[in-house]
């Protein structure tokens, strides 16, 4: 990679302590475990999973809106360095500024109390980045403008919008800010077939227009083959393989991938039941199994896997993967 | 193949303090034993209250059309559904003939009854067992849906179990009645796609096994094109075409039909662009007159689209779309 | 079968717009106005409250010892009148009573109408002084000229019972609002701390909050109606009363502000604005308050009936207010006899305000709950 990464982590990990009893060590969640991604300025980086991967966690964490509990975070933009686990409060304040989220439900992401100019222009005022109201509201105007809302909608409350436009409100209040990486999550998946690739192309735009960074979280593969330049897939707080997005839809080497890639329902209707089934469900991140933590559902488990942790490994250009087997059964 | 069910002219209107809301207008269609039938649609297409319609669930402020016929055919004769009028008339259809499963199974187990003992009730109020035989039976349900160590799940309560293991629980609990028709309102919307497609797999399963009807609820055309035999796309509480799943996919006939393909994402080519249907889903406040789809059709004929509601009409030989680009001059005002 | 749009396109729109342009509490407004019943309670209740407020002023005479009528003890209501034997009038009137002790009457008072003597109406007349709002006044909003009228007939000192009514709304009103008051800091702070906060914080308070919850009301109330000097003025026990309440009654509340507190900091659009580096104040300015005050209201209104009800039930059992005072509970202690049962049934008439106010107050805070409510919407 020739460029700088915008973002980099370092062995990050995130664990929540669990509300256990009074008695005894707390028991820890480790949501997020040793996680190494680097993610260059101006990709459109894609994070994979199933429900408990870690994959917002780990997306917070880029944010500072989860605790780091061990490694680093490190953010560069070509103005200033930051490394998330110790920043002071301005700088804190200042990498708001230059970091911000879209979320999954366009309903909860939106006070219902505020008319969406106000919820635009929140941003503005608590980062104090405008100097009159009237500034404000040309801000306002002009993102809003971008991300295609009507102005004169501005006046409006949210209970006025459907899904669609709400999630383009949600955009707009990220983008107020002008900052250079976003973290999207789930960002279309609470919205209907015909709206998500609205709201999808409305992102690529962006993106493309003001030179974004995004990290873009979801748990369906085919929106992120269609969106993202990079993929990285979770599982159990870990990484299980990374590599750029047609690498890995064309030849994927982790037997999680292949077996999340080929659950896809099949548009065919002749092309039933070929897939390759896995089998059980994802453990529980309170209690997950040693070794590989894929061990539990992967049909090509050996005693190795079940003892020793599989670490990321390169497996060609921009492409790794973290199995102990990889090369035995890319080559059967 | 015998014929379970027929819907005509299904009209269903809801009172609200906004005023009346159409959410499903003048649907018709049919069931054949045996048969999937995948019911497509976006949010508000009323979809699971056409479903719903077919057990009389809906809440009291719905007011049904007046052409409104929906039969069952039993194995001692038709019964009209709209006819029944008490709960206990109710209980032929409801979890007699026709079971429901849900997109959150955790809604439909009571929280402090084991998941068995809600089994065996149901049994017990549907069939002539004893409690012994429920119980077997219950077992042997659990057992067959894949649901590991059977007898000790049965005392167990839903909070215990994953939600795989829930959504296997509550097919196990519909299927113990042996009903005629199924009705699954996106079974497997909430789950991971690894245990969607083992939930598919299981429901394709019991199809063959059992031999009932299902009314596959969902958004996802995937997954329509991987259980259903027929598909029926509704828009706005209007059915806009139906066929069978090859044609409907393949050679999709309304404009809508195309354009929910055109957006939907797929992993055969990611390099294609995605195409929006363009504008929003209106409110159910303000249906559009004319046919439903004109204010975001891409194949607009003119303004016969936004005064006359298309007639049903024959495209292929099974397949059939409302639309004015297959109409003669037909039509309502 | 095609739906027709009949109506103007532009009046559609404004109203549209009004609509989408409503806030939340036009909105809350706007479902409120469409209940029937809350909206009789909502004009019932202004009506007493506002009755109650200038009770001194619309009721004939003072409620207490020094504005009975002495000649016309446990008295009957004395209804005004237009027409008698005698002719109508348009002026209404009463007739004059005129009390005698005599050989004819086995030396007992007894009260007869002059049905010869009128006694008219009038308008804004000169009476009892009064004081309201820190000034002083004397016109009240009808009376007799001379004599007494009795709209609800006299209690067994010859007290007024329609000017006791009212001074007794007021009285109980007033009780309700400093207990509700109190109680309401006191669950907003604590409330607020313990769920703004969460964790151990939380953990405590709710103990505590338990612990007086589990405070058995009626053996407290023994208690301190026995510690109350009987020294003390009725407008000290008063207080006293209203601060009692306040801090019996704010666990409820305090827990209803803590759950809501908790709901609504993990709400989405609070992350949004802790992301963008709110502050707690700001948090709290822009989200959370403005999200309670809704619920504050509804909360309120539902609370203050069961102010007025521990106040009368007190009242009532002889451990609140005693007789001289004027609230809701001392008029209803006073129809327990089975005297007033069999002889004087006008001293119900105050028992009938006492329910329609806790109804009015009843029906409001429900309209409010199901119109603040945003899972009420009807939307299938």
């Amino acid at each position: 990679m020739s460029q700088k990464p915008l973002i980099t982590t370092k062995d990050l990990s995130v664990h929540y302590p669990l509300r256990g009893g009074l008695i005894g060590p707390t028991p820890f969640v480790r949501a997020v475990e040793n996680v190494n991604i680097e993610i260059a300025p101006g990709s459109f980086y894609g994070l994979v999973g199933e429900s408990g991967s870690g994959k917002t966690t780990l997306g917070r964490a880029m944010l500072r809106a989860a605790p780091i509990s061990q490694g680093e975070v490190l953010f560069e933009d070509g103005e200033v360095e930051y490394s998330l686990k110790n920043l002071g409060k301005k700088e804190l304040k200042d990498y708001r500024k230059r970091a911000q989220l879209i979320f999954q439900d366009p309903y909860a992401a939106l006070s219902p109390r505020m008319t969406v100019r106000d919820i635009i222009a929140e941003p503005l005022e608590v980062m104090g980045m405008t100097k009159s109201r009237a500034e404000t509201d040309e801000r306002v105007r002009e993102i809003a403008a971008k991300c295609r809302l009507n102005v004169e909608h501005l006046r409006r409350f949210p209970h006025a919008f459907s899904g669609g436009q709400r999630q383009r409100i949600s955009i707009a209040r990220a983008l107020v800010s002008g900052p250079k990486f976003i973290v999207a999550d789930e960002s279309v998946a609470a919205l209907d077939v015909s709206i998500q690739a609205d709201v999808l192309n409305l992102l690529k735009a962006i993106q493309e227009e003001m030179g974004l960074t995004f990290l873009f979280i979801s748990h369906d593969l085919s929106v992120v083959a269609h969106v993202c330049d990079h993929v990285a897939v979770m599982y159990l707080g870990r990484l299980v393989e990374t590599a750029p997005t047609r690498t890995l839809f064309s030849g994927p080497r982790h037997p999680y991938t292949k077996a999340l890639l080929s659950a896809i329902p099949s548009l065919d209707p002749d092309d039933r039941g070929k897939a390759q089934k896995l089998e059980g469900e994802i453990p529980s991140p309170t209690n997950p199994p040693p070794g590989c933590k894929f061990q539990t559902r992967c049909p090509f488990a050996v005693d190795r896997c079940r003892v020793e942790e599989p670490l990321l490994e390169s497996a060609g250009t921009e492409h790794n993967l973290a199995c102990h087997r990889w090369k035995e059964l890319a080559s059967s | 193949m015998s014929r379970l069910i027929d819907v005509e002219n299904l009209t269903l209107q809801f009172d609200t303090d906004e005023g009346r809301i159409t959410a499903v207008d003048d649907v018709s269609f049919s069931l054949e034993a045996g048969e999937v039938m995948g019911l497509v649609g976006e949010s508000g297409s009323g979809k699971s209250v056409t479903a719903k319609s077919l057990m009389k669930l809906n809440p009291r402020n719905a007011i049904y059309g007046e052409d409104t016929k929906i039969t069952l055919h039993l194995d001692d004769g038709p019964v009209d559904v709209m006819s029944l009028q008490n709960d206990r008339e109710m209980k032929v259809v409801r979890g007699g003939a026709i079971s429901l499963i849900f997109q959150e199974p955790m809604a439909s187990f009571a929280p402090a009854i084991s998941i068995g003992d809600q089994m065996v009730e149901q049994l017990l109020i549907h069939t002539d067992f004893s409690k012994a035989r429920a119980k077997e039976v219950s077992v042997e349900m659990l057992d067959r849906v894949g649901i590991s160590d059977p007898s000790a799940r049965f005392g167990q309560y839903a909070f215990e179990l994953s939600g795989g293991m829930r959504q296997r629980a509550m097919i196990a609990m519909a299927l113990s009645t042996k009903p005629k028709l199924l009705i699954a309102d996106e079974p497997t919307t909430a789950l991971d796609v690894t245990i969607q497609a083992q939930v598919i797999d299981l429901m394709k399963d019991l199809v063959t096994e059992f031999g009932m009807g299902i009314i596959f609820i969902t958004h996802d055309l995937g997954v329509i094109a991987q259980t259903a035999d027929k598909v029926a796309v509704m828009y706005l509480g209007r059915l806009v075409e139906q066929g069978t799943v090859r044609d409907v996919i393949r050679r999709p006939a309304h404009p809508y039909t195309r354009g929910l393909l055109a957006a939907l994402p797929t992993l055969d080519d990611i390099d294609a662009p995605l195409t929006p249907i363009p504008g929003d889903i209106p409110s159910p406040l303000e249906r559009p007159s004319g046919c439903v789809y004109h204010t975001r059709c891409q194949e607009f004929i003119g303004a016969r689209c936004a005064t006359h509601v298309p007639a049903f009409s024959q495209v292929d030989t099974d397949h059939a779309a409302g639309c004015h680009l297959y109409g003669s001059a037909g039509g309502t005002e | 079968m095609t739906e027709t749009n009949i109506y103007d396109a532009s009046v559609d729109q404004n109203a549209k717009d009004a609509y989408f342009t409503a806030s939340q509490g036009q909105l809350i407004w706007t479902r409120f106005k469409k209940q029937k019943a809350a909206m009789v309670g909502a004009w019932v209740l202004v009506i007493l409250v506002l009755s109650g407020i200038f009770a001194p002023f619309h009721t004939p005479y003072d409620p207490t010892i020094s504005g009975r009528d002495k000649d016309y003890l446990n008295g009957a209501p004395t209804i005004p009148q237009f027409c008698d034997d005698n002719g109508c009038s348009a002026r209404p009137f009463v007739y004059a009573l005129e009390r005698e002790r005599s050989i004819k009457t086995n030396f007992r008072w007894v009260t007869t109408k002059n049905t010869e003597k009128r006694l008219y109406v009038h308008f804004f007349v000169e009476g009892d002084p009064y004081k309201m709002f820190g000034l002083n006044f004397s016109t009240h909003l009808f009376g007799l000229d001379a004599g007494y009228l009795h709209l609800f007939g006299t209690d067994s000192t010859g007290k007024d019972i329609y000017s006791r009514t009212f001074h007794a709304i007021n009285t109980s009103l007033a009780v309700g609002t400093i207990g509700v008051f109190i109680a309401f800091v006191l669950a907003l702070i604590i409330g607020g701390i313990s769920g703004f906060y969460g964790g151990w914080v939380d953990s405590s308070i709710q103990m505590v909050t338990d612990a007086v919850r589990t405070i058995p009301a009626i053996p407290l109330f023994m208690a301190l109606a026995a510690f109350i000097p009987d020294t003390w003025s009725s407008e000290e026990r008063f207080f006293f009363i209203s601060i009692i309440l306040g801090f019996i009654g704010w666990p409820t509340l305090a827990r209803r502000v803590r759950t809501h507190l908790l709901t609504e900091r993990n709400q989405e659009y609070v992350l949004a604005a802790k992301l963008c580096g709110a502050s707690p104040a700001h948090v709290i300015r822009k989200h959370l308050l403005p999200s309670f005050t809704s619920y504050i209201i509804v909360d309120l209104v539902i609370s203050f009936p069961y102010m007025v009800l521990s106040e009368t039930a007190l009242s009532f059992i002889g451990l609140g207010l005693k007789d001289p005072v004027n609230s809701l509970g001392v008029m209803l202690q006073n129809v327990t006899s089975a005297d007033v049962l069999l002889n004087y049934q006008w001293y119900f008439i105050p028992v009938i305000f006492f329910i329609v106010l806790v109804m009015a107050f009843v029906f409001v805070g429900d309209g409010l709950r199901d119109a603040a409510d945003p899972y009420g919407d009807t939307k299938k």
